[in-house]
C-alpha cells in the first residue's frame, strides 16, 4: 500500500510537469484530488492496511495531499501569469520611444539661465535674512546720481554711459544702486536688502559686452558696522556662491557712493592662486565692487549718519551665469533664441 | 596713466623690491597698477661686439660666418646682413637675450653651422630705424659695454595706472604726488626739492623790469587763478636726453625743449601748464574771458570748435588763443624760432572744464587733469618749476619782470576734520596703537593735534579740492595704508528679523515654475528697447515715440517696448525656422508714457505657444486657466466686445484672431488677453505654423497677498447619482452655453454639469453628451426623484433648442 502512494506521487509529479492549459490542470486536479479521486481512493483503503503501517500512511498521504494541492495551486498561478503576460505581449510598446529622444519642441522646457542663477543667489541672501527688492528701469538723475553722491559734474558720471531719454531728464539705470536709495527710503533702519535686476549702458556691443545686463545691489544698514564685518560678509557670501571657500581681498577702489570703496578680488578658482590666463598671472580675479556706505547716500536716503552706517556691494550676475556654464557670448542671454534657451532645460 | 620709477626716485627713495611685488603693493594700497613694465632689459643684454673675420657660409649664397670679440671671447654667429665687415663695431645679443614680441634666442645651427645669438640691427633694438643691415656704432663704441652704457640709458620700471582708478585722486596725476604716496606706502622719506630756498633762488632771477604780459581774468569766467611770467632769449632746440627719455617713456613724443619742459612739468607735478611764443600775444596782455554765444575757435588740431557761452577762452588782447584748459590753438604754440615767451599756469573750474570737453567731445592732458580738481595753490610751484627747467636747458635766458597773477580767489581756510581715534577704529573693526593713525595720516602730509581723544586732522590743500570732505575719507587713508588684509573679518551683530519673498517677487516665481514645470514651456528673455521698425512689422499701434532715447545704440533699440508682444512675436519668428513646435515665454517688463510721472512701468508675463501642426490655441488656454488656478487667482475670460476696454491691446490690432480671443479679468480689472495670432501678422514674420499667444499684466496685483480661499467641506454620506444624456445642436454653438441653460436650472441637489463627449455628426451639426451629478447632503435619493431631475434636465434641453439625439 505504502508501494502504491509512493507510486501515486511520483506518477503525479511527472504528470503536472507537462500539463499547458489550465482545463487539464483542473482535470488532473480531479484525478488526484477528486472525490473518487487516486488520493482517496487510496486513504478510503487505509482501514484495510496492516495497523503498523496504518500511522505512517496517514501522515505520508497527507503530506501528499498539501503537496499535489500546493502544486496545482502554483502551476495554475504560473499559467494564469503566462496567459496574462501573453495578452501584455500582445500590447508590446516600445519603451525606447521616450520623449527625451523625440524631436524638441513640445518635450522640453526650462528657466532661463539668469533666472537660474539669480534666483540661486537671491535664496542665498534670504537665507542670511535680506530682503529682496527692485525698483524702475527708468530712473531719475536723483536716484541714479544725485542720491548716490554723484552730482552733475563728477568725474564718476564719466563712467556711466547713460542712456538718456529725449528730455534729457529720464535715464535708464545704469546700476543697481537706485534699488539702495529706494530701499532706504521704503525701510528704517536697521535693515538689510539686495536689488537684483537688469541695467543699462550705452556702449557697444561685443562678445562681452551689453547695453542690457544685469546686477544684484546689496546694502546693509545699522549701528556700528565696519569694514571687517563687510569681509566677513562678502567671504560668507562668495563661499555660498562658489560652493567653497574662497580668500578674498580688499583694495582701495573708487565709487563715489561708497567711502572707503574697494574693488573685491577672489582668490582665482582656476589655478587657486597660483597664477594662470584666467587671473592674467596675479592668482586674482576682479570681482565686485563694494564699501562702506557714503555717509550722503546715507543722508540722502534719509538715514541718521551719526546713529547709523553701513555697507553696499554690486554683484554682476551675467558674468556669473558666463563663468557657470561657460558661456563665450553675453549677447545670447537676450536673443530669445531656443536654439541658446533650451541648453538650459530643466528637463 | 604711466609712471616711471625711476623719475619717483627723485623724490623717494623706493626700497629693493621685485618690480610685479612693487605694482601689487601699489594696487592693494593706492590705485590699480594695470602693469609692470621693465625697460632697458633688452639694451642692457646686448652689448658692443667688433667683429673680426668674415666668412662665406658653406652651404649658402648670402649668409656669413661672422667671428666678433665680445669682450668676454670670441663668439661666432651666422648672419646675413649685408654690411658685415672685419673690424666693424655692432651691436651682440647673445644666446638667452628675450626680444619684445616674446622671442628668445637659443643655440641654434643654421644650415650646418652652430649660431651663438645675434648681431642686431637698429630696428630689432628699437634704437632707430634702419632695418638694412647691422646698426653700425662708431669707431669709439667700447667692445664688452652694454647697449644701455653705451647709449647712457637706464632701466626703469613702468607702472601703468588704470586712469580710472585715480578718478578721486587728483593730487596723483603727477610724479611728485605718486612719489608722496610711496613715501607712506614705503615708510620713506620724501625729498622736497622744490622748497623755500628753492623757490628764493629762482625768484632772485626776477627783474624789475615791468611784466611785457600782463593778465586780465574776468570774474565770471571759469578761472580759480592765472599767473604767468615771460622769460627771454630762450634757445629752442632738442632737449637733453634725460627728459626725452622720460617723457617718452611716460608715452609723450618729444618736440622741442620748450614744449617738451611743459610736458615734463605736468607729468612731474600733475598740474598742466602752457608756453607761448611772447610775440604771438597781441597788445601785451592776456584776457580770461567767456566765449561769446557762435563764437569759434580752431584748435590745435584744426578743428573748428563751436562755443558757448559757459565756455572759457583764453585771449590776448585781440582773439583768443586756447580754450581753457583743454587746448591751444593752432599759433600761439613755440616755434623753432621762438626767443621769447610767456609761461602760463592756471587752474579752472572743474565742472566747468568737464562740461566744455565733454561738449566737445575733446578730452586732453590738461582737461582730464583739470576736471579732478586742482589745487590753485600748485600753481605757482608748477610756474617756477617750468622756469627752473627753461633757465636749466638754456642758460643764457632770462626772466623779464616778475610772476603777474589774476583771478585768483579769496583763499579759503583750510579743511579741518574733527573723529575720534576710537570712531576710525570701530568703523574699520580693528583696534590700532596709539599714535598709529597720527602717524599714518602724517606720512601722508596730513597735520594732526589731539586734545583728549579728540583728533583734529588739517587736510593738505590738494586733497582738500574733492577727494577728503569727511571723516569717512580719513578712514579710508588708514584702512588702505594698515592694509585691508590686516583687518581680521568678524560678522556684524544683528537683530534677528524674519524675512520672506516678496508678494511680487513670489508671484514671478510661481509663473515661471509653473510654466516650466508644467505648461513645458522655455523662459527667454529679450531687448526691453525695440525700434520702430519691429513695432511697424509687427501692425502694433502704440509706436512709444514718447520713450525715445536720445543716444541709442541703434535704430532696432532707439526706444523703450510698449508691449513684450512684438519681441515675443520676432522671438517666435526666430525659433519657428528651426523648430517645429515650442512653447516659450517671458517675464519682463514693458514701459507706457505717463504724463505725470513721465513713465509707467508694466510687469508683465508674454506667453508663445507654436506648432507647424494644428493650432495651438487651446493648449495655451488650459495652460493659462491652469496657471491662474495654481496662482489662486480668480480669473474672468470674456470675449472682447465694446464694453471692455483692455489697455494691453487695441482692439483693432491686426494681430487678433476674429474667433480665438479671450479677455483676462483679474481682481475685476482687465489683466491680460489670449488670441491666436491673424495670418496677417504671422505672414509679416515670415511665420509658417500655428501661433497662439497671451499676455499677462501682473502690475495691478503682484504686490497683494493672495489668499488661498479654499475651503473643506464634509464628504457626504449619501450617495450621489448621474445621468447622461446626448442633445443635438449646431456645430458652431459654444457647449459653454448648454451648460450655462442647465446652471440655470433652480434644483439644489443639481451638483455638477460637465460635457463627456462632443461628436460630429456631419458640417452642420455635432451631438454633444452632457453629465449631470445629483446629490442630496441629507438623504439618499429616491428612485421618483431621480426619474424626476432627469426629466426636468431633457426639458430643459429641449426648450432651449436642445433637442435630444434620437
Amino acid at each position: 500500500m505504502l508501494q502504491k502512494l509512493e507510486d501515486l506521487i511520483i506518477e503525479f509529479r511527472s504528470s503536472i510537469e507537462s500539463v499547458e492549459k489550465k482545463a487539464s490542470l483542473f482535470d488532473l486536479k480531479a484525478e488526484y484530488l477528486g472525490k473518487k479521486g487516486k488520493l482517496n481512493v487510496i486513504l478510503k483503503s487505509l482501514k484495510d492496511a496492516a495497523p503498523e503501517d496504518r500511522k505512517e500512511l496517514g501522515i505520508r498521504s497527507n503530506n501528499y495531499k498539501i503537496e499535489i494541492q500546493d502544486a496545482i495551486d502554483n502551476k495554475l498561478s504560473q499559467l494564469e501569469i503566462s496567459e496574462i503576460n501573453e495578452k501584455l505581449e500582445k500590447n508590446w510598446q516600445d519603451i525606447s520611444h521616450r520623449d527625451s529622444v523625440r524631436d524638441f519642441g513640445m518635450n522640453s522646457a526650462g528657466y532661463h539661465p539668469v533666472t537660474i542663477v539669480q534666483r540661486e543667489i537671491e535664496d542665498i541672501f534670504l537665507s542670511m535674512g535680506f530682503d529682496i527688492l527692485d525698483g524702475p528701469h527708468i530712473e531719475d538723475e536723483f536716484h541714479n546720481f544725485e542720491a548716490l553722491n554723484i552730482p552733475a559734474t563728477h568725474p564718476a558720471r564719466d563712467m556711466q554711459d547713460t542712456f538718456w531719454f529725449k528730455d534729457m531728464e529720464h535715464l535708464l539705470r545704469t546700476h543697481t544702486s537706485p534699488i539702495q536709495v529706494r530701499g532706504m527710503e521704503a525701510n528704517k533702519p536697521p535693515f538689510k536688502f539686495v536689488g537684483p535686476g537688469k541695467v543699462f549702458r550705452c556702449e557697444a556691443l561685443d562678445a562681452s559686452h551689453e547695453a542690457v545686463f544685469h546686477q544684484i545691489e546689496g546694502m546693509m544698514v545699522g549701528e556700528n558696522i565696519s569694514v571687517s564685518n563687510l569681509i566677513f560678509f562678502m567671504k560668507t557670501l562668495l563661499s555660498e556662491i562658489f560652493k567653497k571657500d574662497v580668500n578674498v581681498r580688499l583694495r582701495p577702489g573708487f565709487f563715489p557712493f561708497v567711502e572707503p570703496g574697494f574693488e573685491l578680488d577672489i582668490e582665482c578658482l582656476i589655478c587657486g592662486g597660483k597664477g594662470c590666463s584666467v587671473c592674467k598671472q596675479t592668482g586674482w580675479v576682479e570681482l565686485l565692487p563694494c564699501g562702506m556706505t557714503h555717509p550722503n547716500v546715507l543722508k540722502a536716503g534719509g538715514i541718521d549718519t551719526d546713529k547709523y552706517n553701513g555697507f553696499a556691494f554690486g554683484l554682476g550676475l551675467d558674468r556669473l551665469v558666463m563663468m557657470r556654464y561657460g558661456i563665450d557670448d553675453i549677447r545670447h542671454l537676450h536673443s530669445g533664441n531656443l536654439a541658446f534657451t533650451s541648453q538650459f532645460k530643466s528637463y | 596713466m604711466i609712471v616711471s620709477i625711476d623719475w619717483i626716485k627723485d623724490f623717494v627713495n623706493i626700497p629693493d623690491m621685485p618690480s610685479e611685488e612693487l605694482g601689487t603693493k601699489f594696487t592693494l594700497v593706492t590705485c590699480e597698477v594695470e602693469e609692470v613694465l621693465l625697460t632697458g632689459e633688452l639694451l642692457n643684454n646686448v652689448s658692443v661686439a667688433q667683429i673680426t673675420e668674415v666668412k662665406d657660409h658653406p652651404d649658402s649664397d648670402h649668409l656669413h660666418l661672422v667671428k666678433f670679440e665680445t669682450g668676454k671671447g670670441i663668439r661666432e654667429v651666422v648672419c646675413g646682413a649685408p654690411n658685415v665687415k672685419p673690424g666693424l663695431k655692432v651691436p651682440y645679443a647673445p644666446i638667452g637675450t628675450s626680444f619684445p614680441g616674446g622671442f628668445t634666442l637659443v643655440p641654434k645651427k643654421i644650415r650646418g653651422v652652430m649660431s651663438e645669438g645675434m648681431l642686431c640691427s637698429e630696428t630689432e633694438l628699437s634704437i632707430g630705424s634702419d632695418d638694412s643691415g647691422l646698426a653700425e656704432l662708431p669707431e669709439n663704441a667700447i667692445v664688452g659695454q652694454t647697449m644701455l652704457e653705451y647709449l647712457g640709458r637706464k632701466r626703469d620700471v613702468l607702472l601703468d595706472i588704470d586712469n580710472k582708478s585715480l578718478t578721486h585722486r587728483p593730487d596723483l596725476w603727477g610724479h611728485f604726488g605718486m612719489a608722496r604716496e610711496f613715501a607712506a606706502v614705503f615708510g620713506e622719506e620724501l625729498k622736497y626739492p622744490y622748497n623755500e630756498a628753492w623757490e628764493k633762488s629762482l625768484s632772485e632771477k626776477f627783474s624789475t623790469d615791468k611784466a611785457p604780459v600782463t593778465i586780465e581774468v574776468a570774474a565770471d569766467s571759469s578761472c580759480l587763478g592765472f599767473s604767468g611770467i615771460s622769460i627771454d632769449n630762450v634757445t629752442v632746440q632738442d632737449s637733453p636726453d634725460w627728459m626725452k627719455e622720460r617723457l617718452e617713456a611716460c608715452g609723450l613724443r618729444a618736440i622741442n625743449n620748450i614744449v617738451d619742459i611743459s610736458n615734463y612739468v605736468m607729468l612731474e607735478l600733475g598740474h598742466p601748464l602752457h608756453i607761448f611764443d611772447r610775440d604771438t600775444i597781441k597788445g601785451g596782455k592776456i584776457v580770461v574771458r567767456r566765449a561769446g554765444e557762435n563764437e569759434t575757435f580752431v584748435t590745435l588740431d584744426e578743428v573748428e570748435r563751436k562755443l558757448v557761452s559757459t565756455d572759457t577762452l583764453v585771449c590776448d588782447a585781440e582773439r583768443a588763443s586756447s580754450i581753457a584748459g583743454i587746448m591751444g590753438g593752432l599759433d600761439s604754440g613755440v616755434k623753432e624760432s621762438t626767443s621769447r615767451i610767456f609761461i602760463e599756469t592756471a587752474n579752472w573750474k572743474d565742472s566747468e572744464i568737464r562740461t566744455t570737453s565733454s561738449r566737445l567731445g575733446l578730452r586732453t592732458d590738461a582737461s582730464q587733469r583739470y576736471e579732478k580738481c586742482l589745487d590753485s595753490n600748485q600753481n605757482k610751484q608748477t610756474l617756477l618749476r617750468a622756469l627752473d627747467l627753461v633757465l636749466q636747458l638754456c642758460p643764457a635766458a632770462k626772466v623779464v619782470g616778475n610772476i603777474e597773477t589774476d583771478g585768483y580767489k579769496e583763499e579759503k581756510a583750510p579743511l579741518v576734520l574733527q573723529m575720534t581715534e576710537e570712531h576710525i577704529c570701530r568703523v574699520l573693526g580693528k583696534d590700532l596703537e596709539a599714535g598709529k593713525i597720527t602717524s599714518i595720516l602724517e606720512s601722508l602730509e596730513f597735520i594732526v593735534s589731539e586734545d583728549k581723544g579728540l583728533l583734529s586732522i588739517t587736510v593738505p590743500s590738494y586733497r582738500a579740492t574733492k577727494d577728503i570732505e569727511c571723516d569717512a575719507d580719513i578712514i579710508e587713508e588708514i584702512g588702505r595704508i594698515i592694509g585691508y588684509d590686516n583687518i581680521v573679518p568678524a560678522s556684524p551683530l544683528n537683530a534677528i528679523s524674519a524675512v520672506r519673498l516678496s508678494n511680487a517677487k513670489k508671484l514671478t516665481r510661481n509663473i515661471q515654475d509653473f510654466l516650466v514645470l508644467r505648461a513645458r514651456a522655455h523662459e527667454v528673455l529679450t531687448y526691453p528697447m525695440v525700434g520702430e521698425k519691429l513695432l511697424k512689422k509687427a501692425s502694433w499701434p502704440q509706436l512709444n515715440e514718447e520713450l525715445q532715447l536720445a543716444n541709442p545704440t541703434s535704430p532696432e533699440s532707439d526706444r523703450m517696448r510698449p508691449s513684450l508682444i512684438p519681441s515675443i512675436l520676432q522671438s517666435a519668428a526666430l525659433n519657428q525656422k528651426t523648430q517645429s513646435a515650442f512653447r516659450m515665454f517671458e517675464v519682463g517688463r514693458s514701459y507706457l508714457p505717463d504724463a505725470k510721472k513721465f513713465s509707467n512701468e508694466r510687469s508683465q508675463v508674454a506667453l508663445a505657444w507654436f506648432s507647424k501642426k494644428e493650432s495651438p490655441f487651446m493648449d495655451l488656454l488650459n495652460n493659462l486657466e491652469d496657471l491662474f488656478a495654481y496662482l489662486n487667482l480668480k480669473v474672468k475670460l470674456s470675449r472682447p466686445d465694446y464694453r471692455s476696454v483692455n489697455p494691453y491691446v487695441e482692439p483693432e490690432w491686426k494681430g487678433l484672431h476674429p474667433n480665438e480671443i479671450l479677455n483676462f479679468q483679474v481682481m475685476g480689472k482687465v489683466a491680460g488677453f489670449i488670441t491666436s495670432v491673424h495670418p496677417v501678422v504671422s505672414r509679416d514674420f515670415k511665420i509658417k505654423g500655428n501661433l497662439a499667444i497671451a499676455l499677462l499684466d501682473v502690475t495691478d496685483f503682484e504686490t497683494r497677498q493672495i489668499k488661498d480661499k479654499t475651503r473643506y467641506e464634509p464628504l457626504s454620506r449619501f450617495p450621489s447619482s448621474t445621468f447622461d444624456c446626448t442633445v443635438v445642436t449646431e456645430s458652431k454653438e459654444p457647449v459653454a452655453s448648454i451648460i450655462s441653460v442647465l446652471n440655470k436650472l433652480k434644483i439644489k441637489e443639481l451638483e455638477q454639469v460637465s460635457i463627456v463627449d462632443v461628436f460630429q455628426m456631419d458640417n452642420d451639426q455635432k451631438a454633444v453628451t452632457v453629465r449631470t451629478t445629483f446629490c442630496d447632503r441629507e438623504k439618499t435619493l429616491s428612485g421618483d426623484f431621480i426619474s424626476n431631475f432627469e426629466k426636468s434636465v431633457m426639458d430643459t434641453l429641449e426648450k432651449n433648442g436642445y433637442p435630444l439625439k434620437k
